[in-house]
C-alpha cells in the first residue's frame, strides 16, 4: 500500500535529523520516505522461525573480547581528519550555550 | 523546610567501571591522558568499524547486579539509541533499552537506626560518550571517554526525601567501590548522579510535574540541589503556577537548580536492536565466577569488627578507609589483639599515611612485621610513645620490629624491680613533690610520674609505673 508522511512527520524527522528543508523538499520527502516505509514493511511478510525473534541474520552468540589493550591510534592521526581543531581537540560548533553539558 | 507538599525523588546514577580497555574497543580505559590520545577506529565510529564486547564488563555488571540484589538476564541484547549530537558520531549509543543485564533489586540504607529499601528498577550496560567541552562559541571534542563502559542504574520513584537520596548514593558509592566495579570519583566523572523530584500533597493524589536534575557534582549536592527543588516548586504550586517537564542543573555558585531545557518529548531516540552484537547468554558459570571475586562487603565488615571488640565508630571509620580495612581483614584468621590493631591502623599510621601522601601498600609494613608490632603494644612491652618513635622504621625499613626496638634503645623496662629502682630515685631527689602530694596536692604525683617517664626516656610501661608510684608514696 502506498504510504505518504504527513508534513508535520517529515519536519519532526529532519528536526532529529538537525538539518533543514524547504517547502518545496518537504513535499517530496512526504513520498520518498513514505514510499522507504512501504519497502521496509515488506519484512512483516517474513515468517519468524520458532517464534524466536532474531536481532541480527544469524543465530550465533556474542562471542567476548578478552580485556586487553590493543594498538591506539596516534591522536595526531584522529584530529587530521576533523576540518577543525584546536590543539588536540576537534573542534565543532557549538551546540548549546557554555553553562549546558550533555553526559550520556 | 516545608511540609506542605510531599517529594517523589527517582535517581540515575551513570557509573564507569573499572576495565583495562573500552567496552566494544580494545583501546585503554583511562582518565587524565592527553586529549585524543586513547582512541582508535571503533571509538571514532569510522564507518566499517565493528564492535566487540568485553568480557570483564560483562563480570562487573554481574558483579554490582549481584549486590544491587538484583535478578540478573539470561538472554540479553543492546539497543541503538540514536541521536545526531557531535558528542557520538556514530549518531546512537550503544545502550541496553529491551533487555537491562539486571532488574528488580534493592538498596538497603539505614534511616536513623530504621532500615528502608530503596528499590532498583533496572541497572544496564551502555558506552560512554566523547567529552565535550564548550568554550568561546566553540565544542571542543575528546574521544578518550568515548566508549568506556558504563552501567546506569535507575531506582524507583520511592525515595521519599532528599536525605533519603542521599543516604542511597552513599551506600551505593560504598557497594560498587568495594566490589571494584568502579573507583566512584564523582569528582572525576566515574561516578555522575542525575535526580528527578515531583510534588504531590497526598500520596493518593496522582505524580506531580517531574523536575529532572542532571549532572550534580556530588553526593552532598544531590541533597542540597533536591531541596531547592523541593522550595522551588512550593513555591510555584503555592502560588498556582504551571510548569511544564523540565531538565534542570545545580549550579553551585548560585546555590540553586537552573534551567537547562524543557523537556523534548519521549520516543525520539528510535530504539532498535543493534544488530552488529548478536545475543548474549550469562551462564550459570559466569555468575558463579563473578560472585566469587565479590570480596566481604562494608556492612558484614563492621559487624565483624564490633564482634571483635571494635568500637562502631572506629568500625564505622575503618570500612571509610578500605585498604585498612582490607589489610585488617587479611587478619581475622590471627589471634591479635583487634582493639590495639584498629587503634594503630586508624592513629598513628593513618597520620602517617596522610602526611606522607602515601598509600599503605607503599610502606614496607606486611602482615608479620604488623602482628609483631601488635602484639608488643598489646602486651605493654612497647609503649603507644615508643609506636610514635619507630613508626618511621616500621613503615620505611625491611628490619623486623624487634631489631627495630633495639636498634632504637628502647629498653623495655616492665619489671617490678627495676621500675621501683627508679621511683626510690625520684622520690630521694624530690622530697619537696613528695611533701606536696603528703599535702593534698594531686598535682604533684603527675610531676614525679613525669620525672619516671623523663628517666627512662618513656620506655617504662606508664600504668604499671603510675601504680607502684602510688604504692610507694602511701608507704612512705
Amino acid at each position: 500500500m502506498k504510504k505518504v508522511l504527513t508534513k508535520e512527520e517529515v519536519l519532526h524527522v529532519a528536526d532529529l535529523a538537525r538539518i533543514e528543508v524547504s517547502d518545496s523538499e518537504v513535499e517530496k520527502y512526504q513520498e520518498e520516505l513514505g514510499k522507504l516505509l512501504s519497502d521496509v514493511e515488506q519484512i512483516n511478510m517474513v515468517e519468524n522461525y520458532d517464534d524466536e525473534r532474531l536481532i541480527a541474520p544469524w543465530t550465533e552468540e556474542t562471542k567476548l573480547r578478552e580485556d586487553s589493550e590493543g594498538t591506539m591510534l596516534n591522536p595526531k592521526e584522529v584530529i587530521e581528519n576533523a576540518p577543525r581543531r584546536a590543539g588536540n581537540y576537534i573542534a565543532v560548533p557549538v551546540v548549546i550555550s557554555e553553562n549546558e553539558s550533555e553526559g550520556a | 523546610m516545608n511540609n506542605n507538599y510531599i517529594p517523589t525523588i527517582g535517581i540515575e546514577v551513570h557509573v564507569e567501571l573499572k576495565t583495562n580497555t573500552k567496552i566494544f574497543s580494545n583501546s585503554k580505559n583511562g582518565y587524565g591522558q592527553m586529549a585524543n590520545s586513547l582512541t582508535n577506529v571503533v571509538d571514532l565510529g569510522y564507518p566499517g568499524t565493528l564492535p566487540t564486547l568485553n568480557e570483564k564488563v560483562i563480570e562487573l555488571a554481574i558483579k554490582a547486579a549481584t549486590v544491587l540484589n538484583c535478578k540478573i538476564r539470561r538472554q540479553m541484547h543492546f539497543d541503538r539509541k540514536n541521536y545526531f549530537y557531535p558528542d557520538n558520531p556514530k549518531n546512537y549509543q550503544i545502550t541496553q533499552a529491551e533487555t537491562p543485564i539486571g532488574y528488580d533489586g534493592y538498596v538497603e540504607i539505614d534511616l536513623d537506626g530504621e532500615k528502608k529499601k530503596i528499590y532498583i528498577e533496572e541497572m544496564h550496560i551502555e558506552e560512554d560518550t566523547c567529552k565535550s567541552t564548550h568554550k568561546s562559541g566553540k565544542t571542543y571534542l575528546d574521544f578518550n571517554r568515548a566508549g568506556v563502559p558504563l552501567i546506569e542504574i535507575v531506582t524507583k520513584p520511592c525515595i521519599s526525601s532528599p536525605l533519603e537520596a542521599k543516604l542511597y548514593l552513599e551506600k551505593l558509592k560504598e557497594l560498587l567501590f568495594y566490589t571494584d566495579v568502579s573507583d566512584c570519583k564523582m569528582e572525576e566523572g566515574s561516578m555522575r548522579a542525575d535526580a528527578n523530584i515531583s510534588l504531590r500533597k497526598n500520596e493518593s493524589d496522582p505524580l506531580g510535574t517531574k523536575v529532572e536534575i542532571k549532572n550534580i557534582g556530588s553526593i552532598s549536592n544531590v541533597k542540597l540541589s533536591l531541596e531547592k527543588e523541593w522550595e522551588r516548586q512550593t513555591k510555584m504550586l503555592d502560588n498556582n503556577e504551571y510548569f511544564k517537564e523540565q531538565t534542570r542543573r545545580f549550579d553551585d555558585k548560585k546555590n540553586d537548580t537552573v534551567l537547562m531545557r524543557v523537556k523534548e518529548t519521549g520516543n525520539d531516540y528510535r530504539y532498535f536492536p543493534e544488530p552488529d552484537i548478536p545475543f548474549v547468554y550469562i551462564t550459570d558459570e559466569m555468575i558463579e565466577n563473578a560472585k566469587k571475586k565479590i570480596p566481604m562487603l562494608p556492612d558484614e565488615r563492621k559487624k565483624v569488627y564490633i564482634e571483635k571488640n571494635i568500637p562502631e565508630v572506629n568500625a564505622k571509620k575503618l570500612v571509610e578507609h578500605r585498604e585498612l580495612s582490607d589489610f585488617l581483614n587479611s587478619l581475622l584468621d590471627k589471634n591479635v589483639d583487634f582493639v590495639v590493631a584498629c587503634n594503630l591502623l586508624l592513629g598513628d599510621i593513618s597520620a602517617y599515611l596522610n602526611k606522607e601522601e602515601k598509600k599503605l601498600s607503599e610502606t614496607t609494613l606486611t602482615k608479620e612485621k604488623f602482628i609483631e608490632l601488635v602484639n608488643k603494644v598489646s602486651s605493654k612491652e612497647i609503649s603507644s610513645k615508643n609506636v610514635k618513635d619507630i613508626l618511621k622504621d616500621v613503615l620505611e625499613t625491611e628490619l623486623s620490629i624487634k631489631e627495630i626496638i633495639s636498634k632504637s634503645g628502647i629498653k623495655n623496662i616492665s619489671d617490678d624491680e627495676t621500675i621501683n629502682k627508679i621511683i626510690d630515685k625520684i622520690i630521694e631527689n624530690n622530697q619537696e613533690s613528695v611533701k606536696d602530694y603528703k599535702d593534698g596536692k594531686d598535682r604533684a604525683i603527675k610531676y614525679l610520674m613525669g620525672q619516671v617517664m623523663k628517666e627512662t626516656k618513656g620506655s617504662v610501661n606508664p600504668e604499671k609505673a603510675m601504680n607502684l608510684l602510688k604504692v610507694k608514696l602511701q608507704s612512705i
